[in-house]
């Protein structure tokens, strides 16, 4: 490949051609996702109790038609309605799941920076937040992907962020109220448990979630994630806390009750994680 | 001195890393700011636009946001308009530069492993663009009228271009009278000796620059000055307006761009240099060196070099760039990049880290193997702009040092005018290019 002592030339081809495009970088290969031992263990469960319970409700159905039709309808009916009760709420707590998804989904099409996807996820958002379908208007008028991101983090991220403040200042002082008057630490962590949970899920209705229990449960579990960042990052949470505090009768209590004070500290720190959970952007 | 470093991005305040990019003329300075600015928000928004910088983020958050303009004087770089004169079709080359513009991103990066939990570091990263010809100004800063016009008459005694000027310094008294049309003439005839210069023999040290690329609206009378060796009246008012020139290239060029710079990056188009010819090629090297020399790393006065270096005053990190790298191909870019190195040398501290680059802001060739006189040559291939025809080019070899005479025998041909590649999503992927992650990964290796 030694070019020292070859003429140097520039020679144009004949054919007209399309525009260069560049290569693309290689696709990173996913990870094979095996099944956990412990979810093949409770599938086997979930599928016996239910199948089970199903055959014999199906033998009791069938043995009551046996006995009186009359009966068998009635025991059909029955049947009928308790699996549909089942069924509700099964389905609402899939739908609760999924929504917690769909947030996933909003965030990761705003911040793609693809201007048409950014438009999408920003109209599913305001489809489901309470008050979002007014601003959709003002969103289809905007052709700038990066102006929609202000409108939104301007009008919806602040005010939900101001709303999940106040929600947690008052679980903070019916929090520290209880635990000051609470005649055992046992009883304290349970109070500021029940609240703590209240609390998340009043968040995520702000946001337009309505979580069940396994959407909780996977709520709190992104809370705990997030909480971290937010505590050790937000100074404005030790401002809120003094702002609860400011009472002189509160603040004297603070003194002599720290671990009030500290309780009080978290549903504030809670409020700002949930928030910061069930919020697709920031 | 990465502890240094990873201490003082724990710090929860706001950083603001000032990068100074110093290129003459065509060099390719908007080309590399619409680069940084398309490739940089691409990465933020998790795309593969700069691998080696997401490889040295290992996992750690990066998001890239237009920092706000605030109040400021100077206006904003317009990336959108630049990015989409690149990305349409057919493109266009950013035209030059003919006035004072600040990038400004806002930049934030998560901490590294065990200090993961605490808040982002939050950077402001600025870029200056301006007229390359103005950036010859800097050396005059150093320099008084009279130095200035000894050193500057002396460069021009060799060129027969400057015949007509020279002969209207001759008939001058030295002690001239101050006169406005005395001083308006000699202005005249020096300003069209500088752009016959630039224009016909291809010369870069041409100061001073705003003559060349004079800024936008009307001309100060500071402005209408000439170099003159004489001491009376007319040499007063020259002067008097020379110092005001020197104030204004303080005020307006060398303080926002290069006041508190933390890095450099010395752009250098050398592979026009090596096709213009020796005489052009060495005043491009001066030229640099000029440059280089006003710029070297001064810390604060006050505090010792090692202790400005851990503090992080002054520059850290100098980057020598060639630009238009994807002119040649992949197997010549290294000695480009050497090249670059040995021709930009720096009387920099020992706190200062260097390295060199062969980059090219916004790619537009791929490498082929060529067989030209029965031998397979390493080649570019590109869509020449406005022909939709694609043409070959093998320029010549580039040599890894400065270039002796037995290289200047053989010629090294022109750069074709090739067009961009296209720009994934219409430039919001970023912009294609040669090496920018490399020299970015380097500039920033301080915050990352």
């Amino acid at each position: 490949m030694k070019g020292a002592h070859i003429t140097p030339r520039f020679e144009l081809e004949g054919a007209a051609i399309e525009r260069l495009e560049p290569e693309l970088p290689p696709l990173a290969e996913e990870p094979r996702v095996r099944t956990g031992s412990a979810a093949l263990v409770l599938s086997g469960v979930g599928v016996l109790v239910v199948g089970f319970a199903a055959l014999s409700v199906g033998n009791a159905v069938a043995d009551a038609f046996a006995r009186a039709p009359a009966l068998g309808w009635a025991a059909l009916a029955m049947a009928a309605g308790g699996f549909g009760l089942l069924g509700a709420g099964v389905w609402r707590e899939l739908s609760g799941l999924m929504a917690l998804r769909a947030v996933d989904r909003i965030r990761a099409g705003l911040s793609s920076g693809d201007p048409r996807h950014i438009a999408g996820a920003a109209r599913a958002w305001l489809d489901e937040l309470p008050d979002g379908a007014a601003l959709i208007p003002a969103v289809r008028a905007l052709n700038d992907p990066d102006s929609v991101l202000a409108l939104l983090r301007t009008r919806v991220v602040a005010d939900l962020q101001q709303q999940a403040d106040a929600l947690g200042r008052s679980a903070a002082i019916q929090v520290f109220a209880v635990t000051a008057a609470m005649p055992s630490p046992a009883l304290d962590a349970l109070v500021v448990g029940w609240r703590g949970v209240r609390l998340v899920r009043q968040v995520a209705e702000l946001n337009g979630l309505r979580p069940g229990l396994l959407g909780t449960m996977a709520l709190l579990r992104r809370t705990a994630l997030s909480a971290a960042g937010v505590a050790a990052a937000d100074i404005a949470i030790n401002s809120a806390t003094r702002a609860v505090l400011s009472n002189p009768l509160l603040q004297h209590l603070a003194g002599d009750v720290a671990g009030a004070g500290v309780a009080a500290r978290r549903m504030v720190v809670l409020a700002r994680a949930a928030s910061a959970a069930c919020c697709p952007l920031k | 001195m990465r502890w240094a470093a990873t201490a003082r991005g724990l710090v929860p305040v706001r950083r603001v890393v000032r990068i100074g990019v110093t290129g003459l003329a065509r060099a390719g300075k908007t080309a590399l700011l619409t680069s940084i600015a398309a490739n940089l928000l691409a990465a933020g928004a998790g795309l593969p636009a700069l691998p080696a910088l997401t490889a040295r983020l290992g996992g750690r958050r990066l998001r890239v946001s237009a920092a706000s303009a605030g109040a400021a004087d100077l206006p904003r770089f317009d990336t959108a308009f630049h990015l989409g004169a690149l990305a349409r079709d057919p493109p266009a080359w950013p035209a030059r530069t003919q006035a004072l513009s600040l990038l400004a991103l806002e930049l934030e990066i998560g901490q590294p492993g065990p200090f993961a939990a605490l808040p982002a570091q939050r950077v402001r990263l600025e870029l200056l663009d301006y007229p390359g010809e103005w950036l010859l100004d800097l050396p005059m800063l150093g320099l008084g009228f009279g130095a200035w016009s000894a050193g500057t008459l002396r460069r021009l005694e060799k060129r027969r271009e400057a015949a007509d000027f020279l002969a209207f310094l001759r008939v001058l008294p030295v002690t001239a009278p101050a006169d406005e049309a005395l001083a308006r003439s000699g202005h005249l005839l020096y300003r069209a000796l500088l752009r016959t210069l630039r224009d016909k023999a291809g010369l870069s040290l041409l100061q001073p620059g705003r003559f060349l690329m004079p800024p936008p609206g009307g001309e100060p009378p500071w402005l209408e000055f000439f170099p003159y060796p004489g001491d009376g009246p007319l040499a007063a008012l020259l002067r008097s307006r020379y110092e005001a020139y020197v104030e204004a290239v303080r005020t307006q060029l060398f303080s926002p761009a290069f006041g508190q710079v933390n890095a450099l990056v010395v752009l250098a188009d050398l592979l026009s240099a090596l096709h213009d010819g020796p005489a052009a090629f060495a005043d491009t090297t001066a030229a640099l060196a000029e440059v280089a020399e006003a710029l070297r790393w001064r810390g604060p006065a006050l505090l010792p070099n090692w202790l400005a270096a851990v503090l992080g005053f002054g520059i850290s990190r100098v980057a020598f760039v060639a630009s238009k790298s994807d002119h040649v191909a992949e197997r010549q870019r290294g000695n480009l990049a050497a090249l670059a190195a040995a021709l930009t040398r720096l009387p920099i501290g020992r706190f200062v880290r260097t390295a060199s680059f062969a980059v090219a802001a916004v790619r537009c060739t791929e490498d082929v193997v060529w067989t030209l006189e029965g031998h397979p040559v390493s080649a570019v291939r590109g869509r020449l702009l406005g022909a939709e025809r694609a043409g070959r080019s093998y320029p010549g070899e580039v040599p890894d040092k400065p270039p002796g005479p037995e290289f200047w025998a053989h010629p090294f041909l022109a750069l074709p005018d090739f067009e961009p590649m296209r720009l994934p999503l219409g430039g919001r992927g970023g912009v294609p290019n040669v090496n920018l992650d490399a020299l970015l990964a380097f500039l920033l290796e301080d915050v990352l």
